[in-house]
């Protein structure tokens, strides 16, 4: 390789060019899918699985800050890039060993009790297998930490996706100037709005009676601190792709659709070359008309309607209806998946580099949990979504929400002017419950009937003989057995299950664990998912750094926020 | 729809938290007859769930100590007797003086526990930093160190417990809230509950934060009051900090749990009570985030992953109240332990099984029983040493 002449960032002893407003994922995937974390308790060898900043699959070290997110930074000329969850090297984990030695799992919490004089050897080992890296080092907090955002708002938009731009736009075209909030760096300004990108806000305290009603704490990345007060907020966050149990689920080319879509990129080398997607929706259809090429075989968990039919016709793909993935394989990288038709077909082997996750869309909602705003679960796509009426209301009084954070949406700009509409014509006075809603349990509508498609799917599923590791909870390594011990065990619902088991604890908080944890815990102790639960959902939904937030208690203290 | 097996109970205990669990275990062992525990919430929803565990035998009070000397022992034996990894590890506790006069108030905590026989050791600044590494520099002037000290993984203990208890036939109601007691002729007869009213010979209040709603709704008003505490845990690391680290002055507590999380919080002035719930107030995440950054400069590039809240059931004089009251006999307080109840619970369920069986313990009525908040001149802190 040919040593790059512009700004430049090493990652193990060699340099990157850095692109143009990239990230270090970027850098690192321009030739092809890069593996570089190993996986906590097991060491097993890990790949960015969902591309938005959320999963434990691209933790990097920069200097000495642990967990960056190479999908989230943006690496300045000279950073040294690291990681260090292996020993002695990345390449060569020993490590690994535990992989291999535990093949039904390291049981902390029955397991090693004996030999009694063995326990300090247990306690140092098992330790030190917890988190992907160790503290910052002295040097990773001595720049200066940027003074916090401090904002009064009349109205905050949170997400500057299709739906909260319209949203944003629609405001401004009505007189109003919206303080417009995103996750991203490069959403475009909207002129007449303020916009903060690379920013995350958790609601704290949740909206009361108070005037303005809603405190906004958060940060913007890497590390400056924000605190806003408004009268109204839109959340329109939209949705992201699940992840999918089964057997080696945690392999190096397992993705979502929202990673392939993230890693897909001009001038870079393709993250998969002989894919499979999983699924057989809109989101499934999207992945085959843009990578079509690059794609082997469609497994969908039910029929395929006949649209998809013909395009992965016109594009060469296996279909495989109503079927069943039982298992990955391949080490360092998928080589194959195993495949059955629905009741009780023959096992199937597609050889493949990549299983793109397409099957079931879900809403970002843990800020509307947080935010206190009545959820209800639906069974497609099984998933919480916010009791909200058609004009974007929640039961929060000035909250509302728009876009595919609301329910499965087809034009989520629509859905955001619209939702603008409703609030130019005069939201609630804050404090008054909006009048077109149920304000009691008792006048909740009638709960949806359950089950839905991924329901049967595990059903059939979990009872199948196993092979591999079927990872629940890839941030800690939790996997389905130890899930599966907790109704067993004669523990029931989803707060107990994730004491039991440390499921949903994880850097990802939940996102990508608790959506089937739900399922697989409906199943097994036979009630409907909405009676499981859903764990509290806490104050910062988003990891956020400790220098961002210590900023905020001058402000804290003297006069108890802006 | 929880419904109870029985109609009558030989013991019907109020708080399914560690405190009440290890009761009734030690009342089913001891063959007390059909014991009930009622819980309003899911196992481990209070503080046996939220707490720090921290387990230390650094007090004010002679007697607080050996019960808590005893519980360490019981906790070094839990997975034998449980079943399950607590992950008890003695790192010890370490308490922080900023100020010398500060240090001087923890030299007397020393000198209370090593006349129990514990080698507890007062350090200067120099034998802090040997202890902990990346403290500030100039951040104290000394402190008060056990190695015996340490922490656990609060939830297994719990599941040992219940899982115990259960299989000697305990009943565990879990969403049954306990609205009062019957009494005829100066003596408990019963449990009423949300669902229903059952006979029981002996009540015992194990309500944690709940405590004094619960002794009020039973017409037997005590002092504790429940607090709001808040904590918070980081992101995973490898092994970094050794010891729980305590400081009075503000009430910092920050230890590094089995899996890798720091786990601390700090005192706040929340208004007293439990109808304020238990969320995390905007104060606290900027404040305990300085308060940490401070002390740890280096760890300012941690992310904070998640901050929750529960309450402490407080007494006046810091200590907790364990026995029978003497206003109404047959019920038994396990309260007031003021966020300390896990720590202690191994040892004091000893002491309140036997209030509820009738036999002799070592238990100073003075000093622990709820008699004694009846005299007016008892309402001075006895013990200090109150956070962490």
């Amino acid at each position: 390789m040919v040593e790059p002449a512009g700004p430049s960032f090493t990652f193990e002893g060699r340099r990157y060019p850095i692109p143009p407003g990239g990230t270090v994922l970027e850098a690192l995937a321009a030739d092809g899918l890069p593996s570089f974390q190993r996986s906590p308790r097991y060491h097993r060898p890990r790949a960015p699985l969902c591309g938005l900043g959320h999963c434990t699959g691209c933790l990097v070290r920069v200097g000495g800050r642990p967990n960056v997110r190479a999908c989230r930074y943006s690496p300045a000329d000279g950073d040294v890039v690291s990681t260090r969850n292996a020993w002695p090297s990345r390449r060569f984990d020993l490590l690994a060993a535990f992989d291999l030695l535990f093949p039904s799992g390291i049981d902390t919490l029955r397991g090693f009790r004996r030999p009694a004089w063995a326990r300090g050897l247990y306690q140092a080992v098992v330790r030190r297998l917890a988190g992907f890296d160790g503290p910052p080092s002295p040097d990773a907090a001595s720049g200066p930490v940027d003074p916090p955002t401090v904002r009064r708002a009349d109205v905050v938009v949170v997400g500057a996706g299709r739906a909260g731009r319209a949203v944003a736009e629609r405001l401004v075209a009505g007189g109003r100037a919206p303080l417009l909030l995103d996750r991203g760096r490069s959403a475009p300004a909207i002129p007449g709005a303020e916009l903060l990108p690379d920013t995350t806000v958790t609601f704290l305290p949740p909206p009361g009676p108070a005037d303005p009603p809603f405190s906004l704490l958060g940060f913007t990345e890497p590390a400056r601190g924000l605190w806003i007060r408004a009268r109204e907020v839109v959340v329109a966050v939209g949705s992201y792709d699940a992840a999918l149990l089964f057997g080696s689920n945690d392999r190096p080319g397992v993705l979502t659709a929202d990673a392939a879509f993230a890693l897909d990129r001009p001038g870079a080398a393709p993250a998969f070359r002989a894919g499979v997607v999983f699924g057989a929706g809109p989101r499934a259809r999207a992945v085959v008309e843009r990578m079509g090429d690059r794609i082997e075989a469609l497994i969908a968990p039910g029929a395929v309607p006949p649209e998809l039919v013909r395009a992965c016709s016109d594009a060469g793909i296996d279909l495989h209806p109503r079927s069943l993935l039982l298992a990955a394989h391949g080490r360092r990288r998928v080589r194959a998946v195993d495949i059955c038709a629905r009741a009780r077909g023959p096992v199937a082997r597609l050889p493949c580099d990549a299983v793109v996750l397409a099957h079931r869309r879900l809403p970002h909602v843990p800020i509307l949990f947080q935010a206190g705003a009545r959820m209800q679960w639906r069974p497609e796509p099984g998933a919480y979504f916010p009791v909200a009426d058609s004009s974007g209301r929640t039961t929060v009084p000035g909250l509302w929400v728009a876009g595919s954070v609301a329910g499965p949406s087809t034009d989520p700009a629509a859905d955001g002017d619209r939702v603008a509409r409703h609030l130019l014509a005069g939201g609630p006075a804050p404090g008054a419950p909006p009048a077109s809603l149920p304000s009691s349990p008792a006048e909740a509508p009638p709960a949806p009937p359950f089950p839905g498609e991924m329901d049967g799917y595990y059903r059939e599923l979990l009872r199948l003989p196993r092979r591999g590791r079927w990872v629940a909870c890839p941030c800690e390594d939790v996997l389905l057995e130890e899930l599966e011990a907790v109704p067993q065990r004669g523990y029931r619902g989803v707060e107990v299950a994730k004491r039991y088991s440390g499921l949903g604890t994880g850097l990802c908080q939940g996102r990508y664990c608790l959506p089937d944890a739900l399922l697989v815990l409906s199943i097994l102790e036979g009630r409907p998912p909405a009676d499981v639960g859903y764990i509290t959902q806490r104050p910062p939904v988003v990891p956020t750094p400790l220098s961002a937030l210590a900023a905020l208690d001058p402000i804290a203290a003297t006069d108890g926020g802006p | 729809m929880t419904v109870l097996a029985r109609d009558r109970y030989a013991v019907a205990i109020v708080g399914a938290g560690i405190v009440g669990l290890f009761t009734a275990y030690r009342l089913a062992r001891a063959g007390a007859g059909p014991v009930l525990v009622v819980d309003r919430g899911f196992l481990s929803g209070g503080a046996s769930g939220r707490n720090g565990g921290g387990v230390r035998q650094q007090w004010e009070t002679r007697a607080t100590v050996r019960l808590a000397r005893e519980s360490v022992a019981d906790y070094r034996a839990f997975g034998r007797e449980f079943g399950y990894n607590i992950w008890f590890r003695q790192g010890g506790y370490l308490f922080l003086a900023d100020t010398p006069s500060e240090l001087e108030k923890l030299r007397g905590v020393t000198e209370i526990v090593r006349a129990e026989g514990l080698p507890a050791r007062l350090l200067d600044a120099d034998g802090v930093d040997s202890l902990v590494e990346g403290l500030a520099r100039g951040a104290v002037v000394g402190g008060a160190y056990l190695g015996s000290d340490g922490t656990l993984y609060p939830f297994p203990a719990v599941w040992g417990v219940y899982e115990a208890a259960r299989s000697l036939g305990v009943e565990v109601a879990l969403g049954v809230e306990a609205t009062g007691v019957t009494q005829r002729d100066g003596r408990v007869t019963g449990l009423v509950t949300s669902r229903g009213s059952v006979a029981a010979d002996r009540v015992v209040n194990a309500a944690g934060g709940w405590s004094g709603d619960f002794a009020r709704r039973a017409g037997l008003p005590v002092p504790n009051v429940a607090t709001r505490h808040e904590i918070l845990a980081t992101e995973p690391m490898k092994p970094f900090l050794d010891p729980m680290v305590v400081r009075a002055s503000d009430g910092l507590y920050l230890s590094q749990t089995m899996r890798g999380e720091l786990v601390g919080g700090l005192s706040l002035p929340h208004p007293p009570g439990t109808g304020g719930g238990m969320s995390t107030s905007p104060q606290f995440l900027p404040r305990m985030a300085r308060t940490v950054t401070a002390l740890f400069p280096a760890l300012g590039a941690l992310n904070v992953l998640r901050a929750w809240s529960g309450f402490y059931d407080d007494t006046p004089d810091g200590l907790p109240v364990l026995g029978e009251d003497p206003r109404l006999a047959g019920f038994v307080h396990a309260n007031g332990f003021g966020g300390h109840g896990f720590m202690l619970a191994p040892a004091t369920s000893r002491r309140v099984a036997a209030a509820v069986l009738g036999t002799a313990s070592d238990l100073d009525p003075a000093l622990f029983g709820p008699g004694r908040f009846l005299d007016p001149r008892r309402a001075a802190p006895v013990e200090r040493l109150q956070l962490g």
